[in-house]
């Protein structure tokens, strides 16, 4: 396949995974009246007091299922931190626990694959390995895929970008029918905090671009480009000081708490809040809202909240 | 078998071979471990010794079974058999003077602190070079068109490799090299291990007092010249009935072409004793060895005479966590480019001229290809001269192999007025930090705490020139641990949520 027919495919892929997921809810939001509450309801699930799994199992029950989001069949591909060559209590990537849970639950909604990447920072064998999420995702059923060199990369524009008109993009972003954004929540010398949109700068290739063209304008566009269709913040173990990479444990605070959401501004106000800043200090946060990616005022939303 | 291993070793992509296992079966090069044993290694003495005892019993059975580069030839060599029916190698006086001449100019050149000729005649280094610089390359595009039909199958049992840092300057000096090597051995047999190779030279030389050893038996030979005809070395005189045994590779050939039992490779000196180089040769050793001291001498480089101006510091090449110093590291590297071929980020790159003339071609840190894991201690376990040390993984994460310069007039917060951070994100000891800057934050080095990882450099997203980039130690420090207080989890209620 020539590169012109992959972007086609990838196009039609994307335009489907639109359409489909599209309908998809609706029809879903048919079933969910019929059924008990409606689960539906809930812009955001907060969790806090178990293990990463539980608290995920928990979470994804009062959205109604991993059903809602995993049709049979479909193609996923799952997006956790993987950036450094740490180990999970470390905080430096998302818990592995949390990714074989997903992963499981994926599986069992009937998808035909779940697969796992990151453009990592570090040697990304090693952060695969290390991190656990390597070994954890081939246990519960899914794969892992490289995202180390360029090829794996496909030039995309970006629709109502300031800063950001272009990017490449991993293709599994642009081939899969469901995206699930997996972070964790973490301390981020250039960012301030590490979230769900943040996270996504591990989907493209070029992060220098990024850093050189006004960082915060370039998350924010980006975060536009293609919205996850589920963001799961892991916060069990949250790094509170020089993150991204963090220097020891002893950065690193054990919270036991998780946030779930379809929407990223929200997401990521929540996480700052949990971790002790104001959201209104991350610039990219505003700018997110200002763009319409996302809503920022959690008065204005339907928050569950779960205490294990 | 030394042959196939070795290239395991270099095309090893995925590092499934445990260094120990690479380092143990890499004692026996007599080159790099003779080098190593120098280090007091104890398993490179092992391996010296029992390469020298085997020399001491049966010549240089070494250079048949042991050495990659003489496997090689072999393989150049029965090629033009199967090409040539009649392609033979007649015997010819060996040119012993010649030689160990160059044996000892190689010798005294590398004593004197410069690895320039011996890196370029070094047989283990340069069929490691040959590996790594010619093969690795070609296996790693075909690796990478594997991987990318597999993975639109979505199968990702194989990823490609970045091929990075490949110099053109070394590659082309070890095509030059692979030609002229083939070319010698296509036509003039093992003519490079009795001519160029120091491994060769030394052990030439202790096969003179060999034990066991090949003879002609004047009984039984029947003069059918079947021995000199399969003779890779040019050693055996057939018409004359004689054996240049110091010219012998131990190949054996020679022993199962023989018709009759007039080979023997037996206990006892020969009937006629071998032509010493001591009568032909003597003067021209001793010239030899003397305008090698000159040389080395004048390779020296003399001591800078003023203080290095801000590029000359900034080019100085970076040294492997492990080498100690840059002085030690190249008075100890052969360039056999294994570290490259083995380092997980491809950080370790062959220098051409960087070092000088004393270190060409030997591995130096380039950031600008990757940059040197936290965690990984992989080149000293596998380096077999002792040229990059092992180090423990604790030891290694505060071993400063170079500092930290900050260029603030070249930094994207200052250039732009925009966040950035990538170094200091980067960083795996928080030597580089954030601190305030107006309303954005811009880095602060700590040296102290830089172990020259050269993360920050990699990652610096300036251009044309890097804002920030590691400076070399010439002696390896030890950086300071940041110590930190234990941070304490908020006081709140299970219930309490903060929105």
């Amino acid at each position: 396949m020539d590169r012109r027919s992959f972007i086609f495919r990838a196009a039609g892929a994307t335009v489907l995974a639109g359409t489909s997921s599209a309908f998809g809810h609706l029809k879903l939001f048919g079933e969910k009246m019929l059924e008990s509450p409606p689960t539906d309801a809930f812009d955001l699930v907060a969790i806090k007091g178990g293990e990463p799994d539980v608290m995920f199992a928990k979470g994804i029950e009062a959205l109604g299922g991993m059903k809602m989001f995993v049709k049979r069949g479909q193609k996923v591909v799952v997006k956790p931190n993987i950036g450094w060559d740490v180990s999970p209590a470390r905080g430096g990537d998302t818990n592995p626990k949390l990714i074989a849970e997903i992963t499981k639950q994926c599986v069992s909604a009937g998808a035909k694959e779940v697969i796992v990447f990151d453009n990592t920072c570090d040697n990304w064998q090693r952060a695969y390995r290390n991190s656990g999420i390597g070994p954890a995702v081939t246990d519960a059923g899914g794969k892992i895929a490289p995202g180390n060199t360029e090829g794996y990369f496909h030039d995309v524009s970006v629709t109502g970008a300031k800063n950001l008109a272009k990017a490449k993009v991993h293709e599994l972003i642009l081939e899969s029918d469901v995206f699930i954004n997996v972070p964790i929540l973490k301390s981020h010398d250039s960012a301030k905090l590490t979230m769900s949109m943040k996270n996504l700068m591990g989907t493209v290739w070029d992060r220098r671009a990024w850093h050189a063209n006004d960082l915060h304008q370039c998350i924010a566009d980006f975060a536009a480009y293609r919205k996850p269709d589920l963001n799961i913040l892991d916060a069990y173990y949250v790094m509170k000081r020089n993150g991204p990479r963090g220097i020891s444990e002893e950065d690193v605070v054990t919270m036991k708490s998780q946030l779930i959401s379809t929407d990223m501004v929200a997401i990521d106000v929540a996480g700052a809040k949990l971790f002790g800043m104001d959201p209104s200090e991350i610039r990219y946060i505003q700018l997110a809202a200002e763009q319409k990616v996302g809503r920022a005022n959690l008065d204005q939303l339907n928050i569950k909240r779960i205490s294990l | 078998m030394s042959l196939a291993l070795t290239s395991i070793f270099f095309l090893d992509l995925a590092n499934l071979v445990p260094p120990v296992f690479v380092s143990t079966f890499l004692s026996l090069q007599a080159g790099p471990s003779l080098i190593h044993a120098l280090s007091l290694s104890g398993i490179a003495i092992a391996g010296l010794a029992v390469v020298l005892t085997a020399t001491f019993l049966g010549g240089r059975l070494y250079c048949s079974h042991v050495c990659p580069l003489g496997t090689l030839q072999d393989i150049f060599i029965w090629s033009a058999k199967r090409n040539f029916k009649h392609r033979k190698y007649p015997y010819v006086k060996p040119h012993y003077a010649l030689h160990y001449g160059i044996t000892l100019v190689v010798i005294i050149g590398a004593l004197c602190g410069s690895f320039f000729l011996l890196n370029l005649v070094e047989p283990f280094s340069s069929f490691g070079r040959i590996l790594s610089n010619l093969v690795r390359p070609l296996i790693i595009l075909l690796n990478n068109a594997a991987a990318l039909l597999l993975t639109k199958e979505q199968i990702f049992f194989l990823y490609e490799i970045p091929l990075k840092g490949l110099s053109v300057s070394v590659v082309a000096v070890t095509l030059i090299f692979l030609g002229g090597l083939f070319w010698l051995s296509y036509f003039h047999g093992r003519y490079f291990c009795n001519t160029f190779c120091p491994v060769g030279g030394v052990l030439s030389f202790f096969s003179r007092f060999s034990i066991f050893r090949i003879t002609i038996d004047h009984e039984h030979c029947i003069d059918c010249g079947l021995c000199e005809r399969v003779c890779r070395a040019r050693c055996i005189d057939s018409a004359k009935r004689e054996i240049d045994f110091a010219a012998c590779v131990g190949c054996f050939d020679c022993l199962s072409s023989c018709p009759t039992v007039g080979m023997r490779y037996s206990f006892g000196r020969a009937k006629t004793p071998v032509r010493t180089p001591h009568d032909e040769g003597r003067r021209g050793i001793l010239a030899a060895a003397s305008s090698g001291i000159l040389w080395a001498m004048t390779m020296k480089q003399p001591a800078p005479s003023s203080e290095p101006t801000y590029e000359q510091t900034r080019k100085k090449p970076v040294v492997a966590p492990g080498a100690r110093t840059v002085e030690r590291f190249t008075s100890r590297c052969t360039a056999c480019h294994l570290c490259v071929s083995t380092c997980p980020t491809h950080v370790l790159q062959p220098s051409f001229f960087e070092f000088g003339l004393v270190g060409v071609m030997q591995p130096r840190m380039d950031y600008s290809v990757s940059y040197c894991n936290f965690d990984c201690t992989l080149c000293g376990r596998v380096c077999p001269t002792g040229a990059i040390q092992p180090v423990l993984q604790e030891e290694k994460k505060i071993l400063q192999i170079g500092k930290t310069h900050f260029v603030k007039e070249d930094c994207i917060v200052e250039t732009k007025k925009t966040d950035c951070g990538a170094c200091s994100e980067h960083c795996p000891t928080k030597a580089v930090r954030m601190v305030p800057y107006g309303k954005l934050t811009i880095p602060e080095v700590d040296n102290q705490y830089c172990i020259g990882c050269g993360a920050c450099e990699h990652a610096c997203p300036a251009t044309p020139r890097k804002a920030i980039f590691v400076q070399s130690n010439a002696v390896h420090g030890i950086a300071k641990k940041r110590e930190e207080q234990k941070l304490t989890p908020p006081v709140v209620s299970p219930q309490d949520f903060p929105f």
